[in-house]
């Protein structure tokens, strides 16, 4: 399976890391933006750094990236302001970000690397009211994007200050957390062929699992992997169904992977197959 | 002095009657009539009895009958998921056109008080339920030789007949505001010592995490602890959404169950809530609903002054 849980520092670099890091103090966010850099040059990835904090990181008089003049001029290092990732992309939306995001990552395996590694800090993208959402969507679609092979990976970064409700909106959507795991109860993320939730959703954190399943990129089929849930209420298994009755709109067929003897229980008590059908599937497939 | 209830004509609305049976004998001649009479009128006859008396029945009206058979004991362990059962039930006969009669009886020999206390709520709550619906009658049989006085009175003030296999009559004792009475009367309070806690909109997970640890500490199962973790996080969010924004759980053990209550300051007007299924469009009132379904005995009472959920998992 895919990297994933909470971390204190970076993990060591593999392909589709997908990493959100919630810093307050400019020292240590720079020791792993450096960290998670230096893992991407081993693996022989260029690097992209999005945003003035993460850029700022680059200046290290302890030297652990190199020459980072060289790594700039050679073009194994690149580096943008968020405005101009904006510019570039055209919008802050989840087809034109990723439509980004691939063009950069097919450059840089074009030019002989081995992938693309990001870092970037979009906090000011995040503490727009009117951004969020979107943005949310587009971490969400990000992952699958990483998880699908495409050679990216990834660090995005936010500030602590951030409200509450905006980190943990963040923190759900990344397989690997660093930042107080206590703001995002449960955790959506794309690994292989499946979406994957972990954690735990109950009537409080349930309308936000319904927005992020109704923001999910999906093809002709669509596998759910419940085998890592901890605990999900009525108002969790409404959204799931939810979600099952969009993907049936689209004539998807929803399976649901290694959901618990009792969530099925409470899915035939609750009438949801009514709702829409759902195969439901033991943990091995 | 009114035929017994197997020769009577088709009721007007619903026909709540207790038969007050002494042994074996007695229960045969009081039950079969009843069954047949239905089947000769082509009508969907249910029969909800605890096993040794299902058996009993079955032998007697014969297995190629078209009667449906439930085990009462499975259905009944917690009373308040009955009065879901026959209104499925009445839908689907009413939908189909046919009448409807049900044998039911909750109330056998051996369930501790609780159950019983249970059991008096849900024969008062199905006249609320059903008062105003179509026509059907339900037969509930009540061992007059094994159960406690307290349980046969109860009977008595909770069906508005009663009969024996030889007479009926309307019960004297019956009244309609009883139902209300009881649900809005607080529970009897525990004379074992009680863990107590406060819970507000932010302690949900917390709270369900003390309720596991409590279920494990009294050697539940973990199918049991996992159907309490849910019922307390739909009781906690009901406290949260509908009940002030606070309440208090309660947890205490007794030699045969763990007990975990659930109280706030809401108030529940309609003593039906939890026990009928909501469409599956209906946002509110599942909680209740499958806490009934899936605990062992769930108790609810409220008045103005608040609201109280108990739940009882035998151990």
């Amino acid at each position: 399976m895919r990297a994933h849980g909470s971390v204190t520092e970076p993990p060591a670099a593999h392909s589709a890391d997908h990493l959100c890091w919630v810093h307050d103090d400019d020292e240590p966010f720079g020791d792993a933006v450096r960290a998670f850099l230096a893992g991407g040059l081993v693996r022989g990835e260029r690097l992209l750094c999005v945003g003035d904090r993460a850029i700022a990181a680059l200046e290290d008089p302890s030297g652990s990236l190199g020459d980072v003049a060289a790594l700039l001029a050679g073009g194994a290092l690149e580096t943008m302001t968020v405005a101009e990732v904006s510019a570039a992309a055209g919008a802050l939306g989840a087809d034109p970000q990723r439509a980004f995001y691939d063009a950069a990552t097919r450059r840089a395996l074009d030019d002989g690397y081995r992938g693309l590694r990001v870092v970037a800090e979009v906090t000011e993208l995040a503490a727009d009211p009117g951004l969020i959402e979107e943005l949310v969507r587009w971490e969400h679609a990000a992952d699958e994007f990483i998880a699908s092979g495409s050679g990216m990976s990834a660090m995005c970064a936010y500030r602590g200050d951030l409200p509450p409700a905006t980190l943990g909106a963040v923190l759900a959507v990344h397989p690997l957390r660093h930042g107080p795991d206590q703001l995002s109860p449960f955790r959506l993320f794309f690994d292989d062929d499946r979406l994957v939730l972990t954690g735990s959703v109950d009537t409080f954190s349930a309308d936000r699992l319904a927005t992020l399943l109704a923001g999910t990129p999906a093809g002709n089929t669509a596998l759910l992997d419940l085998s890592g849930l901890e605990f999900i209420d009525v108002a969790g298994c409404r959204a799931l169904a939810g979600w099952a009755g969009e993907l049936q709109a689209r004539c998807v067929p929803l399976e649901v992977r290694g959901a618990s003897p009792l969530l099925q229980r409470v899915w035939h008590i609750l009438g949801l197959h009514d709702v829409a059908p759902v195969t439901f599937t033991d943990p091995r497939g | 002095m009114t035929p017994p209830a197997a020769f009577a004509t088709a009721p007007a609305g619903f026909e709540h009657e207790a038969l007050f049976y002494r042994d074996d004998e007695t229960f045969l001649a009081g039950v079969l009539p009843f069954v047949r009479d239905g089947l000769t009128r082509g009508e969907q006859v249910v029969v909800a009895e605890p096993p040794g008396r299902l058996e009993l029945l079955r032998d007697a009206v014969g297995a190629a009958a078209p009667v449906r058979w439930l085990d009462m004991a499975a259905l009944g362990g917690n009373p308040a998921r009955i009065i879901g059962a026959w209104r499925t039930v009445l839908d689907e006969t009413t939908a189909a056109g046919r009448g409807l009669r049900g044998v039911g009886e909750p109330a056998w020999p051996g369930r501790r008080d609780a159950e019983y206390a249970e059991c008096r709520l849900h024969e008062l709550l199905l006249n609320t339920a059903f008062d105003d619906g179509p026509a059907w009658r339900l037969l509930c049989p009540y061992d007059q030789t094994h159960l406690p006085r307290a349980v046969r009175t109860g009977a008595l003030q909770s069906h508005p007949l009663v009969s024996t296999h030889e007479h009926r009559r309307p019960s004297t004792a019956f009244s309609r505001e009883s139902a209300a009475a009881t649900f809005a009367t607080p529970l009897h309070q525990p004379s074992e010592g009680v863990l107590r806690g406060i819970y507000g909109a932010g302690d949900a997970r917390a709270t369900r995490r003390t309720v596991v640890t409590f279920a494990r500490s009294c050697g539940l199962s973990a199918e049991q602890a996992q159907a309490l973790e849910l019922a307390a996080s739909e009781l906690v969010a009901n406290s949260v959404r509908h009940g002030g924004g606070s309440g208090t759980v309660a947890m205490w053990r007794t030699d045969e169950a763990a007990i975990v209550e659930f109280s706030d300051g809401g108030h529940i007007s309609d003593p039906l809530v939890g026990r009928r299924v909501p469409p599956p469009e209906q946002v509110s009132g599942r909680g209740l609903h499958l806490v009934n379904e899936l605990c062992d005995l769930v108790q609810l009472r409220s008045c103005p002054r608040g609201t109280t959920v108990r739940i009882t998992t035998w151990r």
